[in-house]
């Protein structure tokens, strides 16, 4: 990914309250939730208490084998899930109890591929981002536009500017995507696995932009993820969790214990330090007997 | 004893005897003992109804052949039988004497009663309601779906269908049930009269059938003397109002209205054409005729018609130019000659008029014109 | 990078109005009648200079009375089925959806003959006779609405596909007991419901009820039109939709009632008059794009026109008789609907 233009700061909506480096933006407290499919039913998924905090330009990983609850815990923190108990801070309000255009405005989330109903080209996609900032009728004004060009411009992807969404490549609809999330100008933003369907330099090529975004506008970046690699390599925290269970919260040094791995990931693995001096965890074959 | 059709098959195989079925008899009794020590007592019930169900079938099958000799106790050797083809082109073989008909239309209702052969008539449709008597036959359903149940329930020697109102189906049904139906197709008026006659001879009342259309003819003639000569009047038929229906130029309608010294200003092949009302607009028929018997509802619907701007228009609806004639003129039967007379008189009152003195012509009969035709 | 702009949005629009400008206008000069339009604009000017006075040649009668309302009908049903099929395309994320697919045109046409089998039995004023089929038509459909919704709910929120589901058992319920009565009833009253079920445009009014017809239309296209950027979104997703600030329950809540409403308002009147609702979306989408703060007015033009149209047509091909509007729309619907499949397919 290319750098854009460093004046993406001074875009930043106003009302904004954090100014300082390193001042604590997004607070996580002992929120759990339990979800039953009727009421007679006994609650099928349960994620128990989990904390942590995260402050302007760290990237958050969030990881876990599958079905372990990071989905649930993301959709807690973007605040379209009520938490059974605990709460969810962003700067200090609680995520759930703002309305959805003004929550909008501080959160972002980029998904997987979104079923595009008609088609659509790529400018048209990322002014969407534009939408929790204008009024309910309007028209995109000059610094939509220009917000919008930006954001494309710091995935990479203006030269994808007029294409048909349906004809971009699974990376390219991607920055996209990232680029509508960027184009709502928020302090917070989430990512739900968007590694999945990428190959490895588009996944290297994804966390190294997210980072540099990260650090470059101030965003707190919430990925979602069982790239354990990816996540040691570029995640200034880990919250691990297994069914359910938040079981360490921390850099990933400290996190990327291989008896913790192993009983998360139920496999065996080896950890050790890679050569950016971080962690690296490596598979353990099976040959014949160990 | 007859065998019959019975609803609760359950109960009828006590009832059960065919003369001439002995073979199902005899299997019917063998399997019920044979069997009924061996089954519980719901499956030996439903073996039962299955085994009732089917003899019942197979009963009718052979109605066609047993119905006429039982029918009146006379040997089958006696049995006389007519071939004659009906208004469609049917041949139909029809049991000599024609005592027990189903009829599955009004007007054909109509027709018998006005042959004076009610008392042959076991069975009606729902909507056979003139004369009233026949409301009191038992129904057999609508005429567009009977049933077909109850018409061989009556066990009929005929039944009388015509082709404008009764379906092919219909037909159908009551031949693979081995019951004669005989149709008629009147397409005018005099195709009306003509078909009465012939139905009193298929029915075996010649006699009666060629006094009614006698009598028909006579009165039609009667209206021809009067009205012949005078011009016809431009009208409008008026089905129904949203959208605006009214009758093609091919139909029975469209004649009575010419017998009846008018013509219908709509010229179209269609039966029962959507007309636009501009067209109408710009023909200004001189009146609007409606066929309902109850003329308290047309009434009120002429009113609400009045306050629309666009039926204002018509020069009929401002000046109350309307004819409300009985809903007989919907029925090809013997009484829409009355309908015809009745609309004849409020369209050509004048000639109606019984011989008056010549200054009182003028001046009164305009008058009468305008309060016969306005409501 | 082409946003759009005020300027293009009504440009588009003119556009589109001098089209149904010149469609109105051939409009009223077919028919039965000859009609010269010079003189009859001459006396159109001099009645409203003068204020009052009626135009007394034969042909301005017709036209006043007759022609032209039923052009102006419709418009206004042809704009109102058009924006429905839009929304509830929209809210049920389904391009197959039209405006009858809710069960609402099967409503109304009950209370339609509901009150048709009323009527005879009630002492009404003229005026007041004349409006109970339309009205009868409006409450079967807001019973219908009512209906739907209620069925349609999951977790006190209106879901799509609950909606969905919901609104095409009460259409089929609807539609056999509609059967049910039309099989009872024989003679005249059978033939003329089956037209008026068709979908007809031949229906004289009250002039109070042009203006009620209107009031609704621009109150239902008006309360969709305020959530167009919202249904933009809506075909990301409908979770992404959230995330962008959509209030979901809200917009969908609107949608649902005004897109009923306008379908309402045009059955009762006028019939279910098909394929409108369905194909015209798909046609402007073709040409304006899936951008809903276009494609919202540009539908209601679009289906005006094609509604007059095909009046037009079905009243001048087979003198003195004619063919009903919905007969028309769906011969000329149906292989256009087959067209666009086909394109979208390949």
């Amino acid at each position: 990914m290319v750098a854009g233009p460093v004046a993406m700061g001074a875009m930043r909506s106003p009302g904004e309250t954090s100014r300082a480096n390193n001042e604590l933006r997004l607070s996580v407290e002992q929120v759990s939730y339990a979800y039953s499919p009727n009421p007679t039913q006994a609650p099928l998924f349960t994620l128990e208490a989990t904390s942590f905090q995260a402050r302007a330009g760290e990237i958050v990983a969030i990881l876990g084998p599958n079905a372990s609850g990071k989905s649930t815990l993301l959709k807690l923190i973007a605040g379209t899930l009520e938490p059974l108990s605990g709460r969810v801070l962003l700067n200090g309000f609680v995520t759930h109890s703002l309305n959805a255009r003004t929550r909008a405005q501080r959160i972002a989330m980029v998904q997987q591929e979104s079923q595009l109903l008609f088609p659509a080209r790529a400018w048209e996609f990322v002014l969407q981002g534009r939408h929790p900032h204008g009024r309910a009728l309007r028209f995109e004004s000059a610094t939509d536009i220009a917000v919008a060009r930006n954001a494309l411009a710091q995935v990479g992807a203006t030269q994808l500017s007029d294409r048909w969404m349906a004809e971009l490549s699974g990376g390219e609809k991607q920055r996209v995507i990232l680029a509508r999330a960027l184009a709502q100008q928020p302090l917070l933003l989430l990512l739900d696995e968007p590694t999945l369907h990428l190959d490895i330099a588009a996944q290297v090529d994804l966390l190294h932009g997210l980072r540099h975004l990260a650090v470059e506008n101030r965003y707190t970046v919430v990925v979602v993820t069982h790239e354990l690699n990816l996540a040691g390599e570029y995640a200034d925290q880990v919250v691990l969790i297994q069914r359910g269970k938040c079981l360490r919260v921390g850099p990933p040094g400290v996190v990327y214990q291989r008896e913790l791995l192993e009983q998360v990931f139920q496999t065996p693995l080896s950890v050790d330090l890679g050569p950016s001096g971080r962690p690296r965890v490596n598979v353990v074959a099976d040959r014949e007997g160990r | 004893m007859r065998p019959g059709f019975s609803r609760g098959l359950f109960f009828c195989v006590e009832t059960f005897v065919a003369k001439d079925d002995e073979e199902l008899q005899h299997i019917k009794r063998s399997r019920l003992t044979g069997i009924a020590d061996m089954l519980s007592p719901t499956s030996l019930a439903l073996l039962v109804v299955i085994v009732a169900a089917s003899s019942a079938w197979a009963q009718t099958s052979s109605t066609a052949s047993t119905s006429s000799q039982a029918q009146n106790g006379v040997p089958a050797a006696a049995q006389t039988f007519r071939e004659v083809v009906d208004e469609t082109g049917r041949t139909v073989r029809i049991a000599q004497p024609v005592m027990r008909i189903v009829s599955l239309a009004p007007s054909l209702t109509e027709t018998v009663y006005a042959l004076g052969l009610q008392d042959r008539l076991v069975g009606d449709t729902d909507y056979c309601d003139y004369p009233p008597e026949a409301q009191k036959k038992q129904k057999v359903g609508g005429a567009i779906n009977p049933s077909l149940e109850e018409i061989a329930h009556l066990r009929p020697d005929l039944v009388l269908v015509t082709r404008h109102l009764n379906t092919l189906d219909t037909v159908h049904s009551l031949d693979a049930l081995g019951i004669p139906s005989y149709a008629t197709d009147p397409r005018n008026v005099d195709e009306i009269v003509a078909s009465a006659k012939r139905l009193g001879e298929v029915l075996g009342a010649p006699e009666a059938g060629a006094a009614l259309a006698e009598d028909l003819q006579h009165r039609l003639d009667v209206l021809r003397q009067k009205i012949g000569a005078l011009p016809p009047r431009r009208v409008l038929f008026v089905v129904w109002t949203d959208p605006l229906i009214s009758i093609g130029k091919d139909t029975f309608i469209a004649d009575a209205l010419r017998r009846a010294g008018a013509v219908s200003i709509i010229d179209s092949q269609q039966d029962w054409p959507q007309v636009n009302l501009e067209e109408v607009a710009h023909l200004q028929p001189e009146v609007l005729v409606f066929a309902d018997s109850h003329s308290e509802t047309t009434a009120q619907h002429l009113d609400v018609l009045a306050t629309r701007p666009a039926w204002r228009i018509l020069n009929a609806v401002r000046d109350r130019n309307f004819a409300v004639i009985s809903e007989a003129v919907n029925r090809p039967a013997p009484r829409i000659v009355t309908a015809i007379e009745e609309l004849a008189e409020k369209l050509h009152p004048e000639a109606f008029v019984e011989r008056p003195t010549p200054d009182k012509v003028s001046s009164n009969t305009v008058a009468d014109a305008k309060g016969l035709c306005a409501r | 990078m082409r946003p759009l702009t005020i300027q293009r949005l009504f440009a588009q629009c003119a556009a589109l109005a001098a089209i149904l400008f010149v469609v109105v206008i051939i409009a009223l000069k077919a028919g039965a009648v000859e009609v010269s339009l010079f003189a009859l604009g001459r006396d159109l000017i001099r009645v409203i200079v003068h204020h009052g006075g009626e135009i007394k040649s034969d042909y301005g009668l017709i036209v006043m009375n007759i022609r032209l309302p039923r052009i102006l009908l419709g418009i206004f049903v042809g704009a109102s089925l058009a924006v429905a099929g839009t929304g509830f395309q929209a809210l049920l994320r389904n391009p197959l959806a039209d405006p009858y697919v809710l069960g609402v045109s099967n409503g109304a046409a009950l209370g339609a003959i509901l009150a048709l089998l009323v009527s005879p039995h009630l002492a009404l004023l003229p005026a007041v006779a004349d409006l109970l089929t339309p009205l009868g038509a409006f409450l079967g459909a807001t019973a219908t609405i009512a209906a739907v919704y209620f069925l349609g709910r999951r977790e006190g929120q209106i879901d799509s596909t609950t909606l969905l589901l919901g609104g095409v058992i009460t259409g089929s319920f609807l539609a056999a007991i509609i059967m049910f009565l039309m099989t009872s009833e024989t003679g005249s009253n059978l033939r003329g419901m089956a037209y008026w079920l068709m979908g007809n445009l031949s229906t004289s009014l009250q002039p109070s009820v042009y203006w009620i017809l209107w009031i609704g239309f621009l109150l239902g296209a008006g309360a969709i039109y305020t959530t167009a950027s919202d249904l933009n979104l809506l075909l990301s997703g409908e979770k992404e939709a959230m995330h962008l600030g959509v209030d979901l329950p809200r917009v969908r809540l609107v949608v649902y009632i005004a897109a009923s409403l306008l379908t309402g308002l045009a059955v009762s009147v006028s019939g279910s008059i098909g394929y409108v609702g369905l194909l015209v979306p798909h046609v402007m989408r073709q040409i304006f794009g899936s951008d809903h703060r276009v494609l919202l007015p540009t539908a209601a033009f679009g289906g005006a026109i094609a509604v007059v149209i095909a009046d037009t047509i079905g009243r001048t091909v087979v003198p003195p008789a004619e063919l009903p509007v919905g007969a028309m729309t769906a011969l000329a619907g149906a292989p256009l609907f087959i067209y666009l499949l086909r394109r979208r397919m390949a």
